[in-house]
């Protein structure tokens, strides 16, 4: 009347009830999950009204474009992830609120990105390279990555010597250099002190050229000009800076001194992914409830064990079958 | 938001495999002539059919578990004292000198760090307030709206001893601040809590379309006025007949504040600790009955549905060790 332990059913059957059981004991364990810290600081200059994005046949800013991927991407992070969110105008990031959890608090979140407005700028001037600096040392001061989004346009244009060099460590913050903008020039639209708008910014309306430190090369050549009194020529430069198109050439080397990555800016889910190439993981603790595993696994266990007298019989029959016609032998006499 | 749910729904692709134990037993067959050998026995029919009830529900239950249901807790409407509040907060570059006009060094702490400690406190005593942030300087800036996300609202206020930038337009910013308030909200109590450490002269055409919006919202105006030691002051009269808004722009902007028919209070603070006088003051005064809801956590029912699954394994499990062989036959060979 010995119970038969050796039957593959029971030992299934055992198992299956250890499972269960254990869903009491072991219900869930901390695990080490990535998550993502970042800083999203936004160009919010003149530039960034220009309308060279398109949403549902529509065109739309760079700013809304901005702001519809950033909403977008935030749904597709992990879980304890922290976003901190400044703008930039001028020559220096301005921090709104330092990192916020993803997760808990998404709904403020997502309202303080769609509450993003040019309007917010506190100054007309887009000298990137300073404000892009300085966002790299807030990024590395909050501890997290930076995502920069700007379309590049520095306003006024850069002096001749170029842009201003980097002095930080290039690779200590990570992140991205996204470029916003169509690859094609369009108007900039203008608008008026009550924040109405009054068309488009006019070949007139901006300096083309900076006039600040040593004239460029070859400036002798221009006409009108005078080495005391006129060293950048006589006439004023008609250039194409009352236009705007994304100046990836120039993001680009920007990220390539700081250590950052460039990417252009498409949708949330492409910045998403571009993001999460170049981003630092961080990990952090989290609980990760077992108790589903155990329970289909002990499903899977009690469904082997009733299923196992079919697999048997399957075995059997193929035993049986199998020498008739893999190895044809010579009838065997009865 | 009440109703039941699953937190995870793929284990109950798997439900079919529950019905296989109607067809099948765990136990093993047995080889008998016919089953007209054995008597009719009723307890054995009953005890068939359980243990093939018991392999349906010990599968079908441990899907369920695994599928973790819930009932969803419900929204609980509670009342308590507390305001819809929205921090307006002066971000221009002389928030970061200290109350005595200086750029902070050892010890010392900025304006701005000192609204910046006061005020998490203020939100950290106050949970049922639903609070917003905005700041201005030149321009107004929403930083988060008015929510009771007390996470967020704690990021913006860390925010605020961050450099500065240029000038104090405050118009402007309490323009902001007053469009932030939802006008389906009506019903609460509202305030805006101004936090300067000086006045700007509002422009006249300004004024009255402030005035009005100002009645349209009906909030209370507190105005905390961290006031540089040795400038002027609220209640400062310029001497002479220098009487305008350019040359005492701070009792101006007090005659103005006044002027627009809201509960309206001015604190003055030459320091970190009037400044916490203050901030206590207007914690006594804006207390109001305010409706909110509270969720209760959802109650899970899967250790339930383990406890069931297990119950009937336990079962089958005993039934299979209370195997016996039938046949002898089978032993001999």
């Amino acid at each position: 009347m010995r119970p038969e332990v050796r039957d593959p059913r029971v030992a299934l059957l055992a198992l299956a009830t250890l499972s269960l059981a254990a869903t009491f004991f072991a219900p869930k364990i901390m695990i080490r999950r990535p998550s993502f810290d970042f800083l999203a600081i936004v160009d919010i200059t003149g530039s960034m009204n220009v309308r060279d994005y398109a949403a549902s046949g529509r065109p739309v800013s760079r700013l809304d474009a901005v702001k519809a991927a950033l909403r977008a991407m935030l749904a597709e992070l992990p879980c304890p992830s922290h976003v901190a969110l400044g703008v930039f105008t001028e020559r220096r990031p301005f921090l709104l609120f330092e990192p916020i959890d993803v997760c808990a608090d998404f709904t403020p979140l997502q309202a303080s990105i769609e509450a993003l407005d040019w309007r917010m700028a506190w100054e007309g001037d887009s000298r990137i390279s300073a404000g892009f600096f300085r966002a790299i040392d807030m990024a590395r001061e909050l501890k997290s990555d930076l995502l920069f989004f700007s379309d590049g346009q520095e306003a006024p244009p850069l002096p001749a010597r170029g842009a201003p060099t980097f002095e930080g460590r290039a690779g200590e913050v990570r992140g991205l250099v996204v470029g916003v903008g169509g690859y094609e020039f369009s108007p900039i639209p203008k608008f008026d002190d009550r924040g109405r708008e009054v068309g488009f910014l006019g070949a007139d309306d901006v300096p083309h050229e900076s006039r600040f430190g040593l004239p460029p090369e070859g400036a002798e050549r221009r006409e009108g000009y005078n080495a005391r009194n006129a060293p950048f020529g006589a006439s004023a430069a008609i250039g194409v800076e009352h236009l705007s198109s994304v100046k990836e050439d120039y993001l680009r080397s920007l990220a390539e001194k700081t250590g950052l990555s460039y990417a252009h800016l498409e949708d949330g889910k492409r910045l998403w992914k571009d993001y999460a190439a170049v981003a630092s993981v961080r990990p952090r603790e989290a609980a990760l409830d077992l108790r589903p595993f155990f329970g289909v696994a002990a499903a899977l266990l009690t469904f082997m064990a009733v299923a196992a007298a079919f697999f048997a019989q399957a075995f059997i029959q193929m035993r049986r079958a199998a020498p008739f016609y893999r190895f044809p032998q010579p009838r065997r006499s009865k | 938001m009440s109703g039941f749910g699953f937190e995870h729904i793929e284990p109950l692709f798997l439900a079919p495999l529950a019905l296989l134990p109607l067809l099948r037993s765990v136990l093993r067959g047995a080889t008998i002539p016919s089953l007209l050998a054995a008597p009719v026995d009723g307890l054995s029919v009953v005890a068939g059919i359980l243990l093939k009830f018991c392999g349906v529900v010990a599968i079908g239950a441990s899907l369920l578990g695994a599928a973790s249901p819930y009932v969803a807790g419900a929204d609980v409407e509670r009342f308590s004292e507390g305001a819809q509040i929205v921090m307006l907060i002066d971000r221009s570059g002389s928030m970061n000198e200290t109350f005595a006009g200086r750029t902070p060094s050892g010890g010392e702490e900025s304006k701005a760090a000192a609204a910046r400690r006061i005020l998490k406190r203020f939100v950290e005593a106050r949970r049922h307030d639903l609070v917003g942030v905005a700041a201005f300087s030149t321009a107004p800036m929403l930083v988060t709206p008015i929510s009771d996300h007390i996470g967020a609202t704690e990021a913006a206020i860390d925010a605020i001893d961050r450099p500065g930038l240029d000038y104090t337009n405050i118009a402007r910013g309490l323009a902001m601040a007053l469009s932030m308030f939802k006008t389906s909200q009506a019903d609460l109590s509202r305030a805006v809590l101004l936090i300067s450490d000086g006045a700007g002269v509002i422009d006249p055409k300004l004024r009255d379309d402030l005035k009005a919006e100002f009645r349209k919202t009906n909030v209370s105006l507190y105005w905390l006025f961290l006031r540089t030691q040795g400038s002027r002051g609220i209640s400062d009269q310029p001497a002479g007949d220098d009487e305008s808004p350019q040359a005492a722009p701070e009792r101006h902007l007090d005659l103005f504040f006044k002027s627009l028919g809201v509960p309206y209070q001015a604190f003055e603070a030459e320091g970190a600790e009037a400044t916490e006088e203050a901030v206590k003051q207007i914690d006594r005064l804006e207390r109001h009955p305010v409706r909110y809801v509270e969720e209760l956590p959802r109650t899970d029912l899967s250790a339930g549905a383990f406890a069931l699954a297990l119950a009937a394994m336990a079962l089958l499990l005993a039934a299979k060790l209370a195997e016996v062989r039938l046949s002898v036959g089978d032993d001999a060979r």
